[in-house]
């Protein structure tokens, strides 16, 4: 029977929750009836304008960029330092601790705060933006592959260790081919993070096809915001296909 | 030659040693297969010689040097002395047959230099010669996911023997193979065995096979040699001692 009072009382609990979160958030339906503003204003958006489409598309490299370089820097010094964060393989206790904590303090900061410090202290541009991505990401990445570093099978390095190969060595080159295929799944969805966000920092001054987006939406020029809107959209869907690719051809 | 000296293992939280006060001296040329019940501590000694599990008391002396008193660095050295199978190949998956035989050099390798270096001509050409004695040259560049399991061994026969090693040691290398292709690993251990003179030591569940290929059997009751002898001297009444059920204190253990 899960007609129980207990239920009942979860049931009116989650209610409260979601008249609350309505109220706070002034969730009202009704305004919709000015939903012909919206059509007006979408109409606004065609035809394209497609006279700034060059600058357009450098400043989309300029955004991919972004995303792949910090990604990467992300990955480059997150494998590494997902091996020291990882039980298994922690050369010891205080350095794995360390590396943990080093790791989730790096992930519980917003790549868009950080994003702030760094456009205020190092100028606008996408340079700040890069570090910010990655910043963030030596931290996801570091204990995402941490975690794939620990759940990898420990006969492989048993067995390096009695060729007598060193510790390091040993856990390179039996862990490494192990995870790598889910690695690189991790990393090519943090990539795909990265576009998104390096969008939103380029609303904040960090270049890049997002920051025209932005400037082009507030100087109502929008029929140039709809080609950045796809520009956007296509950039999305060839960095999935991309890492679906890369990923179909590893494993 | 390698010494057991009143070789005993607690691990923490065990209630008895794993193994307990063992002592054998083993002679380079000797076929020796460990017969013992589930839990008796076979992986335990095996593991005690080569240094991946260090005895609680007593010692394991190679060469006449005792283990514990080597540094890592001299640990290393005696390890790529000793090849190692295991029962479930312990194999590096998602490379192939001759990337997984060259993992056997790594206990040569000690610092950056050697591995921008990566594999040189001679090991190649030591990895191709192991391959092919065990038979595999074939599959040389086949990912070792794809094959059965008693190629799998037999690339991790080939993995121990480019460490061109003088001790093989085998922790149940047959144990997850059929009748038929654990009788060819055998002997193909024993081929290795004559023609490198080398010391073997193997854990075994099946008796026949320790007989057919061994020159000297050890049994193992719960941490205790209880038979050490050859094969001959080793008759149903030891086969029953050996493998009886145990019945300590009246209670029996669970594992
Ligand atoms: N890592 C460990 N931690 C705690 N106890 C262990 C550990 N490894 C083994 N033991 C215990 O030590 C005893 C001997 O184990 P060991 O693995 O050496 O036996 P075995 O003869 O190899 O058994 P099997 O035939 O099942 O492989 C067993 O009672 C086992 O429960
Ligand atoms: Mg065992």
């Amino acid at each position: 029977m899960w007609f129980k009072r207990k239920n009942l009382v979860t049931v009116l609990i989650l209610c409260l929750l979601l008249y609350f979160s309505m109220r706070l958030t002034e969730f009202d339906l009704s305004k919709f009836r000015d939903f012909r503003n919206m059509i007006d204003f979408l109409a606004q958006w065609f035809p394209m304008d497609t006279s700034k489409l060059p600058g357009m598309i450098s400043d989309s490299l300029e955004t991919v960029g972004m995303a792949f370089l910090g990604s990467f820097i992300g990955l480059f010094f997150g494998l590494p330092i997902s091996f020291i964060a990882a039980w298994n393989t922690s050369p010891t206790k205080p350095v794995y601790h360390l590396s943990r904590f080093a790791l989730s303090f790096m992930r519980s900061i917003p790549e868009i705060v950080f994003g702030l410090i760094l456009l205020t202290a190092l100028g606008l541009g996408p340079f700040p933006a890069v570090l910010a991505i990655a910043f963030h990401n030596i931290g996801v990445l570091g204990k995402l592959i941490s975690e794939l570093v620990e759940a990898s099978d420990p006969g492989p390095q048993e067995a390096m260790k009695a060729v007598g190969s060193k510790n390091w060595f040993a856990h390179l080159f039996s862990i490494v081919p192990q995870i790598w295929p889910n690695v690189l799944s991790h990393y090519f969805y943090r990539l795909e993070v990265a576009i998104r966000t390096s969008l939103v920092l380029g609303f904040i001054g960090g270049g890049g096809i997002g920051q025209r987006l932005f400037n082009d939406f507030k100087t109502f020029q929008y029929s140039s915001v709809s080609l950045d809107v796809l520009i956007i959209m296509v950039i999305v869907i060839i960095v999935d296909l991309l890492g679906s690719y890369v990923r179909n051809r590893v494993i | 030659m390698l010494e057991l000296n009143g070789v005993s293992v607690r691990y923490p939280g065990g209630e008895q040693e794993a193994l307990s006060d063992i002592t054998l001296t083993l002679e380079q040329g000797e076929f020796v297969c460990i017969l013992g019940k589930s839990g008796s501590g076979k992986s335990t000694m095996i593991r005690c010689i080569n240094g991946l599990q260090v005895p609680t008391r007593g010692e394991v002396r190679w060469d006449g040097r005792p283990l514990s008193k080597m540094s890592e660095e001299q640990l290393r050295k005696v390890r790529r002395q000793m090849g190692m199978i295991f029962q479930h190949f312990n194999l590096i998956p998602r490379l192939s047959v001759m990337q997984n035989v060259l993992t056997g050099t790594f206990g040569y390798r000690s610092n950056l230099k050697n591995l921008i270096g990566w594999f040189n001509d001679q090991e190649k050409q030591q990895a191709k010669q192991v391959i092919e004695d065990v038979d595999l040259s074939s599959m040389a560049d086949r990912r070792v996911e794809r094959l059965s399991g008693g190629q799998k061994q037999r690339v991790g026969i080939a993995r121990a023997l480019v460490q061109q090693p003088q001790v093989m040691l085998g922790d149940e290398p047959v144990s997850s193979l059929d009748p038929g292709t654990s009788n060819h690993i055998f002997s193909l251990l024993e081929q290795m065995h004559r023609r490198r003179h080398l010391l073997t030591i193997i854990n075994v569940h099946d008796v026949g096979l320790a007989k057919r290929y061994a020159t000297r059997i050890v049994a193992l009751k719960a941490g205790k040699i209880i038979f050490d002898g050859k094969p001959e001297q080793f008759t149903d009444r030891e086969y029953l001692e050996t493998y009886e059920s145990q019945e300590e204190n009246g209670k029996t253990k669970n594992r």
